[in-house]
C-alpha cells in the first residue's frame, strides 16, 4: 500500500470511529399497494416544543401529538364530523346541552404499547380541568371553553386567585362544582354551554377538549406534567411516538391497541426535520421523502422543461384551511410614533379602499403561490371555502359570492377585479380625499421579515401590482422589514397599512371567521390586534362597522334553524366586503411531488386532525398529474 | 506552575460569572413581551400575560433576580426549558445535543489537521510548482464561495452521485455523518493548510535550515525535525480551543444537513426567549472560551521549551 493511500485509510478509519458506525436505516418505502413507512417533512423553524397536547394550541406540536391522543370526534376527508373516541352524540335542546356516547375498551398505553389504563369519561373531566386551571395551563387555548361551557371562565378566574401548590393539587370535585360538564356514567360525557352552541361538536376536534388520565397526572407527578417527553406520556391514539430527536426525527410507530381495527395506517410515520423545501426537494429526489411541496423556483423549473422526469408527476395540492385577508389598520403610526394621519384618513374613506377591492390584479400575485393555474388561489369570501354546507348542499362560500354578484371565473382574469370601476372610485376618493386635506400618493406600508428572499419577491409582485392597476399618482407601497417577531415589531406598535393574514377555523361555524372583526367586542380577534378599529375616529367607519357587527349578532341570535343562520352570516359577510372593510386575497393552493392521494386524509377547515396519518391512501410509485386529476374527478363528482 | 493554573483558573471562573452577568442582564433588558409566543401575545389579555410573568418571577426587582440566579448557578440548578422543550431540564435539552456535536466535530477535526497538514507538505515540498497551485485553488475557492453553496453542492453530489444519506440519521450514524463532516472539514482544511504552508515556508528560508543543508543533514530531516516542528507551534495554540468549539457544533451545517447538535440552539433560544437556555449556554461556551486558550497557552509551552507562560512575576 502506498503511502498516502495508508494516510488516507487511516483518516478514513478514524472517521467512522469517531463517529461510530450504526446499523443502516430500515427505512424506506414498504412493498404491496401502498407505502408501510412514511417519511415525511417538517421545516426546522416548525419544530414542536410541547409534548402535552392541553398545553398547546401550537400547529408545529398538534399535528404530531394529535396522533398520540384522539379526541371525541374526528373528520374525513370531506372535512366532516365522524365518530372518534365519541360513538354518538347531539343535543336535544337547540346546543344548550350537548352528550357524547363513548366507546367501550379503549385504552391508554405507554409508549411501547403498554396497557396503562381505560379511557373513559372521567379522563375528559381531567382533561377540561387541567385546561382551565391557571396554575396547570399556561396556554392560550382556554379561549374556546370559556366563551362556551358554563361556568368555565370562573374557574379559570379562581384557580388563578389560588397558591400555585393548591391549584396544582386539586382534583376535579370543585371543576365539577363550577363547571357544565358532568359524566352520568363511566362511558356519557354531558356538555352544558352557555347559549345555545349549535356548533359545539365542530369545537370537538380542536385539543383544548381533550382527554388526559388522572392516572397518567398520579404517574409522573402533577409538576412533572408540563415537562413529560415522548417516553413518558400516555396514548390513545393512532400511535405512540417512539422516536423524539429535537431537530432532527420524529417517529410515530402504530399503536397496537388502537380501537379502530378496521382503519388503515402505517407501520411507522418518520418526520425529518429539514431546512427548507429546496434540500427537502433533493432528499425528494433521492428517494428519501415521500412527498415534498415545490417552491416556485422549482416549480417552474419542471414545468418549463418538457423532458423533465418529474414533469409528469407535478400534482396541485388540495387548498389549506386558511382563508388569506388584506387587514389594514384603522389606527396607524409612523416609526417614529405620531400617528399616521395622512393614511388613516385615506383608509376610512368607502371609495379609498374599494378601489384597491375592485382594482388589484392580483394574478401575478397567485403565481407566486401557482403560477400554473394561478386563478384558482382567487379568494373572493372572507370565510374559508368548504367550512360548512346548506342543508340543500351549497356550499357557504358560493352563497356569498351569490350575494356580492359574482359570477364564474373566465380563466383570464380575477372574478373581482373591475379596472373601470376602480379608476371610477379612485377619482372619487381622490377628491373625496383632498378636501379632507390628504395628500397623494398615499404611503402604505407593508412589512415582510427580513433576510427572506422569497418574502421580498412576493412583496414586489405586489408593488407591482399596486403601481400598474392603481397607478404612482395614487397609493405608493413601501415594502418594509421586521427581524424576528411580527406581531412585536410591526402589529403591536401598529406601523403595518394592512397584514396580509390567513385565518383557520377553530369550529365549523362562520361565526368564528365574522366574529373576529366585529366592533366593540373583546374577543374580536382582528379587531383588537390588527385592524384597530376600536380606535378609530371616523365617524362614517364606525357606522359601518356597527352595522356590519349588528348583522353579525343578528346571525349568532338564529340557533334553530341552520340555514337561515348560515344565510345571516352570508349576508354579514356580504356586506363586510362591499364596504371593504376587509379585503380577501388568496386561497393557498400550491404544487407537489407526492406518494400520497390527498383527497383520503382528514380535510377539515376547522380542528387539529388533518394531520392525523389515519386512511391516507398512498402509492410505492410517486402519483401521476393524471392520476391526481382523475382522482379529483372524482371527489368532486 | 501549579500557581500559574491556579491563577488561570480563578481568572476562568470571574470571566464566565461576568459573561453569565452580561447575559443575563441583556436578557432582562429585552420588553417582556418577548416572553410569549405570537399567539399568547394576541389572545392572552394584559392581566393574563402580567399573571404569567409573576408567576415565572419575571417581575420581581432584577437584582433579586440576579442574586436568585447566582444561587441556582452554585447550586448548578439551571432551570427548565421555556420553548426548546417545555418543561425539560435544561442539562438534559443540552446534554442530549452535546455528544452529537462533539462527535462530528473531533471527527471533523481530526480530518482537517490530517489533512490539512498533508496538503500544506505537499505544497511545501512542491513551492510554486502545480500541486501548490492546486492547494492554493483549493485554498481561495473554500473562502471565496459562500458556505451555504459549498455545502449545497457537497449535497448534490455526495446524495446523487455517491448515494450518501442527505440528512444526518441517529439510526445510521456512520454514513449519514459523512456528509455533514465534509462540509465541517472544507473550511478548517483549506485553514490548516494555509496557515501551516505560510509558517513551513518562513522557517524554510531562516538561516539555521540553511546551515543544517550545508551540514548536510537530509531534506526529510530537516523538514520532519525542525520545519515542521517550528511552523507547527504557533496553530498548536489554537487546537485545544477548537476541540473545546466543536461542542458549540456549528449552525449552518447542522441546520442543513438537520443535525440534532447544539449548533442552532443558541440562535433558537435566543429568538424564543428561551432565557434559562441562553444563560447555560453562555455560562458554557464563556468556559470553553477560556478553558481553551489556558490550554493552548500549556501546549504551546511543552511542544516549545523556549516558551515560558511565568516569568519575573508576569504571566502572559
Amino acid at each position: 500500500m502506498k503511502k498516502r493511500t495508508k494516510v488516507l485509510a487511516l483518516v478514513l478509519a478514524l472517521g467512522m470511529v469517531l463517529t461510530g458506525c450504526g446499523s443502516s436505516s430500515a427505512g424506506g418505502n414498504g412493498s404491496g399497494d401502498g407505502i408501510k413507512d412514511l417519511v415525511t417533512w417538517e421545516t426546522s423553524n416548525r419544530e414542536m416544543e410541547n409534548m402535552v397536547i392541553l398545553n398547546t394550541e401550537m400547529a408545529n406540536d398538534l399535528n404530531v401529538l394529535g396522533n398520540c391522543v384522539e379526541g371525541l370526534l374526528e373528520t374525513d376527508a370531506q372535512g366532516k364530523l365522524i365518530p372518534g373516541l365519541a360513538k354518538e352524540w347531539g343535543t336535544e335542546d337547540g346546543g344548550l346541552t350537548w352528550t357524547f356516547k363513548l366507546r367501550e375498551g379503549v385504552k391508554w398505553v405507554d409508549v411501547n404499547g403498554n396497557e396503562k389504563a381505560d379511557c373513559t369519561a372521567q379522563d375528559f373531566v381531567t382533561g377540561l380541568e387541567w385546561v382551565m386551571n391557571f396554575h396547570k395551563n399556561g396556554a392560550a387555548n382556554t379561549s374556546m371553553p370559556t366563551s362556551l361551557i358554563k361556568g368555565a371562565g370562573e374557574y379559570y378566574e379562581y384557580t388563578k386567585n389560588l397558591p400555585a401548590e393548591e391549584a396544582l393539587s386539586m382534583d376535579n370535585t370543585k371543576f365539577l362544582e363550577m363547571v357544565g360538564i358532568e359524566t352520568p356514567d363511566d362511558y356519557t360525557v354531558v356538555y352544558h354551554c352557555i347559549t345555545n352552541a349549535t356548533y359545539f361538536d365542530t369545537v370537538c376536534p380542536s385539543a383544548c377538549l381533550y382527554p388526559m388520565s388522572a392516572a397518567f397526572v398520579a404517574e409522573v407527578g402533577v409538576e412533572n406534567v408540563l415537562g413529560s417527553s415522548n417516553e413518558t406520556i400516555w396514548y390513545n391514539g393512532p400511535y405512540t411516538l417512539t422516536e423524539y430527536i429535537q431537530g432532527n426525527t420524529k417517529t410515530l410507530t402504530k399503536n397496537p391497541t388502537y380501537w379502530d381495527k378496521e382503519c388503515s395506517l402505517f407501520d411507522t410515520v418518520t418526520i425529518r426535520i429539514i431546512e427548507d423545501i429546496t434540500v427537502g426537494f433533493q432528499l425528494y429526489q433521492n428517494g428519501e421523502l415521500d412527498h415534498i411541496d415545490l417552491s416556485e423556483a422549482n416549480l417552474r423549473t419542471i414545468w418549463n422543461d418538457e423532458n423533465n422526469e418529474y414533469r409528469d408527476q407535478l400534482v396541485e395540492k388540495l387548498p389549506r384551511k386558511y382563508s388569506y385577508q388584506m387587514h389594514f389598520n384603522y389606527d396607524k403610526y409612523n416609526e417614529d410614533g405620531t400617528p399616521d394621519t395622512n393614511y388613516n384618513t385615506a383608509i376610512a374613506n368607502e371609495a379609498f379602499r374599494q378601489s384597491i377591492y375592485y382594482g388589484l390584479d392580483l394574478t401575478k400575485y397567485f403565481e407566486r403561490t401557482n403560477f400554473i393555474n394561478p386563478l384558482k388561489c382567487e379568494n373572493n369570501a372572507y370565510t374559508m371555502k368548504g367550512l360548512l354546507y346548506f342543508s340543500d348542499g351549497t356550499e357557504y362560500t358560493a352563497k356569498v359570492k351569490e350575494l356580492l354578484g359574482f359570477g364564474e371565473s373566465d380563466g383570464k382574469t380575477p372574478v373581482r377585479f373591475d379596472g373601470a370601476k376602480a379608476q371610477e372610485l379612485k377619482a372619487k376618493a381622490m377628491e373625496e380625499l383632498s378636501a379632507k386635506g390628504v395628500t397623494f400618493p398615499v404611503e402604505l406600508d407593508y412589512y415582510i421579515v427580513a433576510g427572506s428572499q422569497n418574502a421580498l419577491d412576493t412583496a414586489t409582485v405586489l408593488q407591482q401590482i399596486f403601481s400598474e392597476c392603481l397607478g404612482d399618482d395614487y397609493i405608493k407601497l413601501n415594502v418594509g422589514t421586521y427581524v424576528s417577531s411580527q406581531t412585536k415589531e410591526v402589529i403591536q406598535p401598529q406601523l403595518h397599512s394592512f397584514v396580509i393574514n390567513g385565518w383557520g377555523a377553530d369550529y365549523g361555524d362562520p361565526q368564528n371567521f365574522l366574529g373576529q372583526e366585529t366592533y366593540g367586542e373583546d374577543t374580536a380577534y382582528y379587531s383588537n390586534n390588527y385592524s384597530n378599529i376600536n380606535n378609530a375616529t371616523d365617524a362614517d367607519l364606525i357606522a359601518t362597522y356597527k352595522e356590519f357587527t349588528d348583522l353579525v349578532n343578528k346571525a349568532n341570535a338564529i340557533t334553530d334553524d341552520m340555514d337561515a343562520r348560515y344565510f345571516a352570516y352570508a349576508e354579514a359577510e356580504a356586506y363586510m366586503l362591499q364596504h371593504a372593510l376587509s379585503v380577501p386575497t388568496l386561497l393557498d393552493i400550491s404544487w407537489q411531488l407526492t406518494h400520497v392521494n390527498d383527497y383520503t386524509r382528514s380535510n377539515a377547515m376547522f380542528g387539529i386532525q388533518n394531520y392525523m396519518y389515519k386512511n391516507w391512501e398512498t402509492s410505492v410509485d410517486a402519483y401521476t398529474t393524471e392520476q391526481y386529476d382523475a382522482i379529483a374527478e372524482e371527489f368532486y363528482k | 506552575m501549579v500557581k500559574y493554573t491556579i491563577k488561570r483558573l480563578l481568572q476562568t471562573l470571574v470571566t464566565v460569572l461576568i459573561v453569565a452577568t452580561i447575559v443575563f442582564l441583556l436578557m432582562r433588558m429585552l420588553p417582556t413581551d418577548y416572553f410569549f409566543t405570537e399567539d399568547q401575545l394576541m389572545k392572552l389579555t394584559p392581566e393574563q400575560k402580567q399573571e404569567q410573568l409573576e408567576a415565572a418571577g419575571l417581575t420581581d426587582p432584577v437584582g433579586e433576580q440576579l442574586i436568585r440566579f447566582y444561587g441556582q448557578i452554585l447550586r448548578f440548578d439551571f432551570g427548565e426549558s421555556r420553548r426548546i422543550q417545555s418543561g425539560v431540564d435544561v442539562v438534559k435539552v443540552i446534554g442530549s445535543k452535546f455528544t452529537v456535536s462533539m462527535r462530528l466535530g473531533c471527527t471533523a477535526l481530526v480530518i482537517s489537521l490530517f489533512v490539512g497538514v498533508f496538503i500544506d507538505i505537499i505544497q511545501t515540498i512542491n513551492k510554486d510548482k502545480l500541486l501548490d497551485h492546486i492547494g492554493t485553488g483549493y485554498t481561495i475557492f473554500v473562502n471565496a464561495v459562500p458556505s451555504l453553496v459549498s455545502y449545497s453542492l457537497v449535497l448534490v453530489f455526495g446524495s446523487t452521485v455517491l448515494g450518501l444519506p442527505s440528512l444526518y440519521s441517529t439510526r445510521n450514524p456512520g454514513p449519514s455523518s459523512i456528509l455533514p463532516v465534509v462540509c465541517l472539514s472544507l473550511a478548517s482544511i483549506a485553514h490548516y493548510a494555509l496557515w501551516t504552508r505560510r509558517y513551513m515556508v518562513d522557517e524554510l528560508n531562516k538561516d539555521y535550515i540553511k546551515l543544517a543543508r550545508v551540514k548536510g543533514m537530509s531534506f526529510n530531516s530537516i523538514m520532519v525535525k525542525h520545519v515542521f516542528k517550528n511552523a507547527f507551534v504557533p496553530l498548536v495554540q489554537y487546537i485545544p480551543t477548537s476541540f473545546l468549539y466543536t461542542i458549540g457544533g456549528s449552525l449552518l451545517v447542522e441546520r442543513f444537513f438537520s443535525v440534532p447538535g447544539m449548533g442552532p440552539l443558541l440562535n433558537d433560544a435566543i429568538i424564543r426567549y428561551d432565557v434559562n437556555v441562553v444563560q447555560t449556554l453562555a455560562i458554557i461556551y464563556g468556559t470553553m472560551g477560556t478553558v481553551g486558550v489556558f490550554l493552548g497557552d500549556v501546549l504551546m509551552m511543552l511542544l516549545d521549551p523556549r516558551i515560558k507562560l511565568v516569568g519575573k512575576g508576569e504571566t502572559r
